[in-house]
């Protein structure tokens, strides 16, 4: 999941070097997890300048924070929940987040059939259809603020349950019950746009 | 297996958290039954679908991101230099400390016939001090061409 797992230089070493006075290793940590930190960020806040804004200010209060970093723990994970709080602050003062209520019936195991649509797979499968990427985004965005973290770090991440607890700081059953609700969210989307 | 299992292990199976005979008996369950498959096709693809939807929005920001180091050092340097520069709070905590300070002044100083008496050793050169038990007498010389002065001033 790490570098240290690549064969690189650990992230606890450049978090060192960084506090010994050398910001160019803090560069290569930005470097390390800008794209991982974006695709989050625009998961959660959808808006594309936004996340850039976001994981800029996230990068920057690492920084000054690095100090208070554990060492032992996973540098990601750590950042993480700084870029989610701030995506999610951001989100909350954004013009997009209106008020979703929460539809208990998604949580139900209710099956509607479907039909042998091809879902879209990479960014030009739905870039060809543009229809469909904004059902999708809209259904992201209908997503309690937590409910899509989950998900985004979970799918577009790939965090295990564990780690996504410890980021959002709730327990595994709730990251497995949120995850539960925004895949049913986003799967309506997909069959509700396939069948209109 | 029936449906309702098969549809609850439709997601552990997608985090690759499904053992591999319960994976197997899955899979039989929806090779025989279109609607659970049908289920399984859209549960997996809204991770697809999510992904595509974020790279869409990294290839549109590529360039941004490709810069993201030098935004963050800018940022950086600007923190660096607002936290060596007096906050507001600071550049202006002087007003008050002055009011306070005049307040007490004000408060404490003596006040009319309490005040020190004016002395002419404070600012003139006496050329000689007369005796006095009730008084503090002096001659004082002024300056050339000015003519003496003779200060007397009431002991308390």
């Amino acid at each position: 999941m790490n570098e240290r797992e690549k064969g690189g230089v650990p992230d606890d070493a450049l978090i060192r070097t960084t506090l010994a006075g050398d910001d160019g290793a803090f560069g290569e940590l930005v470097e390390r997890y800008k794209g991982r930190a974006f695709a989050v960020a625009v998961g959660i806040v959808g808006d594309g300048d936004d996340a850039l804004d976001v994981v800029q200010d996230s990068f920057i209060k690492a920084y000054y924070k690095l100090k208070e970093f554990r060492f032992g723990s996973n540098f990601y994970t750590w950042f993480y929940r700084l870029l989610v709080n701030q995506a999610i602050d951001r989100w909350r003062k954004s013009a997009r987040s209106a008020e979703v209520p929460f539809d208990e019936s998604w949580l139900s195991e209710d099956v509607s059939p479907a039909d042998s649509f091809a879902y879209p797979r990479t960014p030009e499968d739905l870039a060809r259809d543009r229809e469909l990427g904004d059902a999708l985004q809209r259904a992201v965005d209908s997503l309690p603020e937590y409910h899509r973290a989950v998900i985004v770090l979970r799918e577009v991440d790939g965090m295990a349950y564990d780690e996504i607890a410890k980021v959002l700081g709730c327990s595994v059953g709730t990251v497995m019950s949120r995850l539960h609700y925004a895949r049913g969210k986003l799967k309506e989307s997909l069959k509700s746009h396939r069948e209109g | 297996m029936d449906c309702r299992t098969a549809l609850e292990k439709i997601e552990t199976k997608g985090d690759g958290l499904l053992p591999r005979e319960e994976a197997a008996e899955l899979a039989g369950h929806l090779a025989g039954c279109p609607a659970c498959a049908s289920e399984n096709a859209a549960i997996s693809a809204t991770g697809p679908a999510l992904r595509a939807l974020t790279g869409i929005r990294a290839m549109e920001k590529a360039p941004a991101l490709d810069a993201m180091w030098t935004r963050v050092r800018a940022g950086v340097e600007e923190g660096r230099e607002a936290r060596l520069r007096p906050s507001w709070i600071a550049r202006w905590a002087w007003i008050p400390a002055a009011v306070a300070l005049a307040v007490l002044a004000l408060l404490f100083y003596p006040a009319g016939t309490d005040r020190s008496p004016f002395h002419p050793s404070t600012f003139d050169v006496a050329v000689e001090d007369v005796e006095s038990d009730v008084a503090t007498v002096a001659l004082v010389d002024k300056g050339e061409d000015l003519p003496r002065v003779i200060w007397i001033i009431e002991d308390a």
